[in-house]
């Protein structure tokens, strides 16, 4: 009774997940034994130094990579290909430059069915959310790098996936932009109400954004820790200088310092 | 393709902002460059037509200017010339269009699968190494005299580069650009004509544009092994009646061919790469 909107079984769940690949110089262990279960409509962040099997995580949730052994399922199947029911937000906007951006959103509906004017509207009303509806007959090229960005998170979100996953969104923008984006990507998750994994480089981001943030370490790849963030669902910047978050984050930072 | 499994490549970090296509890039101050053209332009043409009196050269060294005018409007000769063109442009343009259809249905299949491209290679290197014109003989013999064995002498001059070409652009796609798509649930032929092939556009015009200057010299060399029509038959007769001048005129007509033909296609690449504004 505590939390109404959490469901019983979890939208996301691993469990005992390994990934090992072979390379000229021996296996690689990518990712031992991880476990984590996401609600439906939580957000959450994945931290790590790099080579910590972030990204190797992710894209078994998106379904690009398999693993090789443990279990992975998105709303109770089992993840083995990319799935109609996920969407991705990459580090660079991955736009298509011969593409308008409405045309560039409308991609993943285009990929499965015919685009009618509903989905135009739809799309249109996304780009609305995120302050680019003047920019939809725009090429990329003629928009800056934050609302590129915008413009690939729409797109994300245009086939109404239950889940975002978000690699790394931000790394390439600067400061204030990726401020500001933070503030809009928190805004957009209230909104839609989707499960959203975000993949970072940056503690202060994965602290200001999710409800859970996933300590990873690296070889083997694993989960170290889960630091539950209790500032509610909604987030503002002046929420970077308080004193719980600077502890929270310097929590996490811990588990980076190199000892040497 | 290589397995996703792979770690990811680092990547570069400023996510790097391509020039606003509007704002034009100005190799010079335009009013120099052009008054600068004129000038060359007009001393090699002074030149052209007074060194060769003054060095007392003789006219079937290299004519005067004006005495290579004259052999070009000559109304005796003209029409021939224009019809000679008409057979050497038939030739470039046949083997051109069956060149690049070759060149690229053969790149987007061996891009397309690892093992077929790593079987051709050997071959496709081994072709490029021959020099073609070469073998315009072999082809004259097996082909004849007529339109078929030029063709065919283009053909082959002009599909590699665009074979070439066209495979580098799908195989330097980007990753992540594929991986959209993939996470997306996209199919091998969705991912080939909305996003392989469009991507590639840009290096199948640099291909398309060595093909056309290719298929040019393929023509004329063909026609020089064996031809009975042709701007390359017509070189060979007034090289052997010593009329330097008309071989002069010849060689105007055959640049001004080659010209217009990779103006058109510079033209079209520019329609068609929209986005991309840089040559």
């Amino acid at each position: 009774m505590t939390a109404p909107t959490v469901s019983a079984t979890p939208l996301i769940s691993i469990a005992h997940l390994e990934k090992i690949y072979p390379t000229r110089t021996g296996d690689v262990h990518a990712l031992s034994d991880v476990n984590l279960d996401v609600r439906d409509g939580e957000f959450v962040a994945i931290v790590g130094p790099s080579g910590c099997g972030k990204t190797t995580l992710l894209k078994i949730l998106a379904g690009l990579t398999g693993f090789t052994s443990g279990t992975a399922t998105i709303a109770g199947s089992p993840i083995s290909t990319p799935r109609g029911d996920v969407g991705m937000v990459f580090q660079k906007p991955t736009l298509l430059p011969w593409r308008t951006i409405l045309e560039n959103v409308l991609l993943p509906v285009e990929l499965h069915r015919k685009v009618g004017a509903t989905e135009r509207e739809h799309a249109l009303g996304l780009l609305e959310m995120v302050g680019l509806r003047d920019f939809a007959d725009k090429y990329p090229q003629e928009l800056s790098g934050g609302m590129q960005q915008r413009a690939a998170i729409c797109r994300a979100l245009v086939h109404e996936p239950e889940v975002l996953l978000m690699d790394e969104p931000f790394g390439a923008l600067d400061a204030m932009t990726r401020d500001a984006l933070n503030v809009e990507v928190n805004r957009i998750w209230r909104e839609t109400s989707k499960t959203a994994v975000l993949i970072t480089h940056s503690i202060p981001e994965a602290v200001f954004l999710a409800e859970r943030v996933i300590v990873m370490g690296p070889r083997p790849g694993r989960i170290i820790d889960i630091v539950d963030i209790p500032f509610g669902r909604e987030r503002a910047l002046d929420l970077l200088g308080s004193s719980e978050f600077a502890d929270l984050s310097s929590h996490i930072r811990t588990y980076f310092e190199v000892t040497a | 393709m290589t397995t996703q499994d792979v770690q990811r490549q680092p990547r570069s970090t400023a996510a790097a902002r391509p020039r606003n296509p509007r704002a034009p890039r100005r190799s010079g101050n335009r009013r120099t460059v052009v008054s600068g053209g004129v000038i060359v332009a007009a001393v090699i043409l002074a030149s052209w037509q007074f060194l060769p009196g003054l060095t007392g050269t003789p006219s079937y060294v290299v004519p005067a200017l004006s005495d290579v005018v004259q052999a070009l409007v000559d109304p005796a000769a003209f029409p021939r010339y224009l019809s000679n063109a008409g057979t050497t442009l038939t030739e470039v343009l046949a083997g051109l269009a069956i060149g690049v259809a070759i060149g690229l249905v053969g790149a987007i299949l061996l891009a397309q699968f690892p093992t077929a491209y790593a079987i051709a290679f050997p071959y496709i290197v081994a072709i490029e190494s021959i020099p073609k014109v070469a073998v315009a003989p072999l082809f004259v013999i097996w082909f004849g005299f007529g339109l078929p064995s030029k063709i065919v002498v283009v053909v082959l001059l002009a599909f590699f580069p665009v074979l070439v070409n066209t495979i580098h652009g799908i195989r330097g796609v980007d990753r992540d650009q594929i991986e959209l798509f993939e996470a997306n649930g996209a199919s091998r032929g969705q991912i080939r004509r909305k996003l392989l092939i469009p991507a590639a556009l840009p290096s199948i015009f640099s291909g398309l544009e060595l093909a056309v200057a290719n298929a040019m010299i393929g023509a004329i060399v063909a026609e020089f092994v064996g031809a009975q029509h042709g701007l390359g038959v017509l070189i060979l007769q007034a090289q052997g009646a010593m009329q330097t001048a008309a071989v002069f005129a010849l060689l105007i007509i055959l640049s001004a061919l080659g010209i217009t033909l990779n103006l058109l296609v510079r033209l079209a690449r520019r329609k068609v790469i929209f986005w991309q504004q840089d040559s």
